[in-house]
């Protein structure tokens, strides 16, 4: 063991081997155990009245455990695995792991309008983590590993390991020249080669072979594009605003807000029961040409709805499944539309609803090659790629130009995770932040009086002090406003009224004003330069108002050697 | 920040995960037996549900418990098999030839969903297909009651080329037939009438008179008997079957208009027995005149010179009626003027439905 310790290819190996294995069995578990659980909660034909009770009662338990339990285990996954890669050295709990399995198959088998995917990437991830971190690795390890349990997972999930690992390094990783690659085909293989042993060899979809009948159907293709693209941006935009809306009300509604997901989709599920769920058997028989227009428009825009409303509320669950639920519906009707016009011309609407799940996954997820190849790969035909690859591009440069933060850096983002881009990663390791920061030598609490504060400062150096409430960071307040204070009969008014006063001269000051430990020094003088701040905060990228220190421009200059110099000058003189 | 771990802590971690996988392993292996004995049921009760609205003639609804029953167990060719059924009796013939086409994928040589190929390809008109499916269904493997199958099959294939008016080959689909249908009275009708279409009269009539002698009240077999001599052209003993009809079944208004038919052609044809030759030659005549009557009524003017010639030259025997000293071979040449003047008539104007001239005319040219 202490030899396979000193290898470490052969450990990295081996842990992706039991990686994929494990994660494939977990995550097929979780598939299961959702489904028969679902077939129990609201059967199909049951009565009309369970669909509504299942959802909303669920909604409230997971709510609950959420709440109170599992807060790391909401939504959908993959934006936290991001995180936890990027920001907290790949490290996702035990804790987070074991409640995303219990409240999302709570959550998936009480009809939740939530796809299995995003989920299942973050159990694969945590279970990488904790492996990792148990056999004692380097956090670089322990980070190369976590996008080997993602690809395990999806390869399982969805039954699509190729895809999987493309997902892997396209979306999680964000760089699809990952050293990771060998490993992560490695598990994924694992993976799905476990799950063929427990389910067999059946694909997820039946699919009638589909092809191109004309050349003239391209274009065809091309409208299932800007609807996809459209579509897909109503619903990431749809998604966002009422999460928003839903983070504005009161933090003791936390546990609560759930239940508003879980009672709009049990009334929608009352009168039309395929929107409930992952709803992967109703997208089959439109796949298969079995298409009632009215039905599937009536379908996507449920859908959209009923997914927006559970993911904002807070509800454990993806939007990886539900995106290609919206997709076939928005193929089906556009195919169905081309069929009756040109029938001679055109494919059945089966294959614009095949199509559609593709575009409609590039146009919310962002991921066109995941995208085309997941698509071929779940029905095992070529001939699809071409119209794939034309409606695919259309939709992904429609949803980029309205909606111009992807989907899972825009959840982050409302979390106050700020996810660092490609860049910022390419440039790791270079002159950053956390090289020139130091502690906060004054740290103001929101409610201290004004008058105190200028006592507090007045021997300070600084031209900016940070100020602090219970959540974190409020904001930071300039030497400038505190002497005005007085001067505008503001002395007997607190801190916190001072900022945001200063907040409505500078809007833009709390949120362009601070820098994370990784960020580029030369990133940190552009932002001093913008605030007309010397001083910024250094906030955690994990929580935006969690405040890890300061900047000063005069640390940044010595890091650089240029002020040690200026002084020389000086003294020369 | 993880601490380096010693060899120990390494291999606790590699025998957690190892007894986690078999957990895991017994759990989805527990979680799959249970989900296939339930899907099983469940797919079991669907199929039931659509048998027993196939039976209601409920074809749309118990296509789609069958789809249900698929669903949940996809490679049950029984299920696939009933959906193709309900598929084609509710006229979805596409999706129905789909199915199919799956399923002989997987049971090429299965008589069922052979023979179930060929109806739906029947009911598309796609002929030549169609006939190779049902050879196909009677050459097929049956998993019970073989022999009765395979005549169904031959039988429906025989229904399907006399339909067709396809008499190639339905002689050669007919003699098995009969040998495998033996003792079976309504195949056996089936089968004589068949032998008629075929253009072989003369064995439909021995059918029939086997029928005839073992249900003498049974007026189909006297209708069927009729009809063979009719083809044969017996009209004597046509008739005389067609009288037999009309006296088990006198509101039999098809084989009153066959008997009428065939006492027109008995006053018509001159080669009847135990006519004289005057008689022969007056019927002669008849036939002449019935025939540019007819011509004259529905050729165009001005018409060809060939068909006025024609025409003069009957009108002027038909004028003179005088009796010529060689009866018989004035009576041929009537006959075969007439039959040339009705050849024009048939050419120009089209076939009329069978008439008793047409019927003799026929005759009398063979």
């Amino acid at each position: 063991m202490d030899e396979l310790r000193q290898s470490e290819n052969h450990l990295t190996l081996i842990l992706s081997l039991l990686v994929g294995a494990l994660v494939g069995l977990v995550v097929v578990a979780f598939i299961l155990l959702t489904g028969r659980l679902a077939a129990r909660m609201y059967p199909a034909g049951g009565a009309g009245w369970r669909r509504i009770l299942v959802p909303t009662l669920g909604s409230l338990v997971t709510g609950y455990l959420l709440w109170r339990f599992f807060p790391s285990a909401r939504g959908s996954g993959i934006p936290q695995t991001k995180a936890a890669l990027f920001i907290q050295d790949g490290r996702i709990t035990f804790r987070t792991v074991a409640g995303k399995f219990l409240c999302c198959s709570a959550s998936l088998a009480t009809g939740m309008a939530l796809g299995r995917e995003g989920p299942s990437v973050q159990i694969g991830a945590g279970l990488a983590s904790v492996i990792a971190r148990n056999a004692g690795l380097s956090s670089k390890q322990v980070k190369a590993l976590v996008p080997v349990g993602c690809s395990a997972a999806l390869a399982a999930a969805f039954n699509t390991p190729i895809a999987a690992v493309l997902f892997s390094l396209e979306e999680i990783m964000g760089d699809l020249n990952a050293t990771v690659l060998g490993t992560a085909v490695l598990s994924s293989a694992t993976s799905w080669m476990v799950l063929h042993l427990v389910l067999g060899d059946d694909p997820l979809f039946h699919v009638t072979g589909y092809r191109l009948i004309n050349p003239w159907e391209l274009a065809d293709y091309a409208v299932l594009g800007i609807v996809g693209g459209l579509g897909s941006t109503v619903f990431v935009k749809l998604l966002l605003i009422l999460r928003q809306r839903f983070a504005q009300l009161p933090r003791q509604t936390v546990w609560l807000q759930p239940v508003a997901g879980g009672l709009t989709v049990g009334i929608m599920g009352y009168f039309a029961p395929n929107v409930m769920g992952v709803g992967y058997s109703f997208v089959e028989q439109v796949l298969n040409g079995d298409v009632v227009l009215k039905t599937v428009v009536l379908l996507g825009v449920l859908k959209i709805i009923a997914t927006s409303m559970c993911y904002s509320s807070g509800n454990a669950g993806g939007i990886f499944g539900p995106s290609l639920f919206i997709g076939a519906m928005m193929g089906g009707a556009v195919g169905s539309i081309a069929h009756t016009l040109f029938p001679s011309v055109t494919a059945g609407p089966g294959a614009y609803a095949l199509v559609g799940m593709g575009t409609a996954f590039a146009g919310i997820v962002r991921t066109p090659l995941t995208s085309v190849i997941m698509i071929f790969e779940v029905t095992r035909d070529y001939t699809i790629i071409v119209p794939l690859m034309v409606s695919n591009l259309i939709a992904y440069f429609i949803s980029s130009r309205f909606q111009k933060v992807p989907i899972y850096e825009a959840l982050a983002e409302q979390d106050g995770v700020h996810l660092p881009t490609a860049e910022a990663r390419a440039q790791a390791g270079r002159s950053q932040v956390a090289h020139a920061m130091r502690e906060a030598p004054i740290i103001l609490a929101a409610d201290t009086p004004a008058y105190e504060a200028q006592e507090r400062v007045k021997d300070s150096l600084l031209n900016a002090w940070p100020v602090v409430d219970q959540q974190g960071l409020y904001g930071m307040l300039r030497s400038a406003e505190l002497e005005k204070a007085p001067v505008n009969g503001y002395a007997a008014k607190n801190v916190r009224d001072l900022l945001n006063e200063q907040s409505r001269n500078d809007p833009l000051h709390l949120e362009s004003a601070h820098v994370h430990p990784d960020h580029t020094l030369s990133l940190a003088l552009e932002r001093m330069g913008s605030s007309g701040l010397r001083t910024l905060p250094v906030v955690s990228r994990a929580n935006v108002r969690q405040l890890l220190g300061i900047v000063l421009l005069d640390d940044i200059l010595d890091f650089f050697g240029v002020h040690q110099s200026a002084d020389e000058s000086e003294t020369e003189e | 920040m993880a601490k380096p771990a010693s060899g120990l802590s390494l291999l606790r971690t590699f025998s957690l995960t190892i007894a986690a996988i078999a957990v895991f392993f017994l759990i989805d292996t527990v979680l799959v037996r249970t989900e296939k004995a339930e899907s099983r049921a469940a797919a079991a009760r669907a199929y039931e549900n659509g048998m027993r609205l196939m039976g209601q003639g409920r074809y749309v609804d118990a296509a789609g418990e069958f789809e249900d029953a698929l669903a949940l167990a996809r490679e049950n060719l029984t299920y696939t098999l009933a959906l193709a059924q309900a598929l084609l009796a509710a006229d979805r013939l596409p999706k129905a030839e789909a199915t199919l086409s799956d399923l002989l994928q997987r049971d090429g040589t299965g008589g069922a969903p052979n023979l179930a190929m060929a109806r739906v390809l029947a009911k598309e008109g796609k002929f030549i297909d169609a006939v190779s499916y049902y050879h196909r269904a009677i050459y097929g493997r049956w998993t019970s009651d073989a022999a009765r199958n395979r005549v169904q099959a031959r039988s429906e294939l025989v229904d399907f080329l006399v339909a067709n008016h396809s008499t190639e080959g339905l002689l050669a689909e007919l003699l098995p037939l009969q040998q495998e249908a033996l003792g079976d009275l309504a195949t056996q009708k089936k089968l004589a009438f068949a032998f008629i279409a075929a253009g072989s009269p003369a064995r439909g009539a021995e059918l029939f008179r086997d029928i005839v002698r073992r249900e003498p009240q049974d007026p189909d077999g006297y209708a069927g008997l009729g009809e063979a001599e009719f083809a044969r052209g017996n009209y004597r003993a046509a008739r005389a079957n067609f009288e037999a009809v009309l006296r088990l079944r006198p509101s039999d208004a098809a084989s009153r208009q066959r008997l009428n038919l065939s006492n027109q052609v008995l006053a018509l044809d001159p080669a009847q027995r135990g006519l004289s030759r005057e008689e022969q030659y007056q019927r002669s005549l008849k036939i002449l005149e019935l025939a540019v009557a007819s011509a004259t009524e529905c050729l165009a003017s001005p018409m060809s010179a060939t068909t006025r010639d024609l025409i003069d030259s009957a009108n002027n025997i038909l004028r003179k009626r005088n009796q010529p000293t060689r009866q018989v071979e004035a009576m041929d040449k009537n006959m075969q003027l007439a039959d040339m003047i009705w050849q024009i008539r048939r050419s120009e104007c089209g076939a009329t439905s069978q008439t008793a001239i047409d019927l003799v005319l026929s005759r009398a040219s063979q």
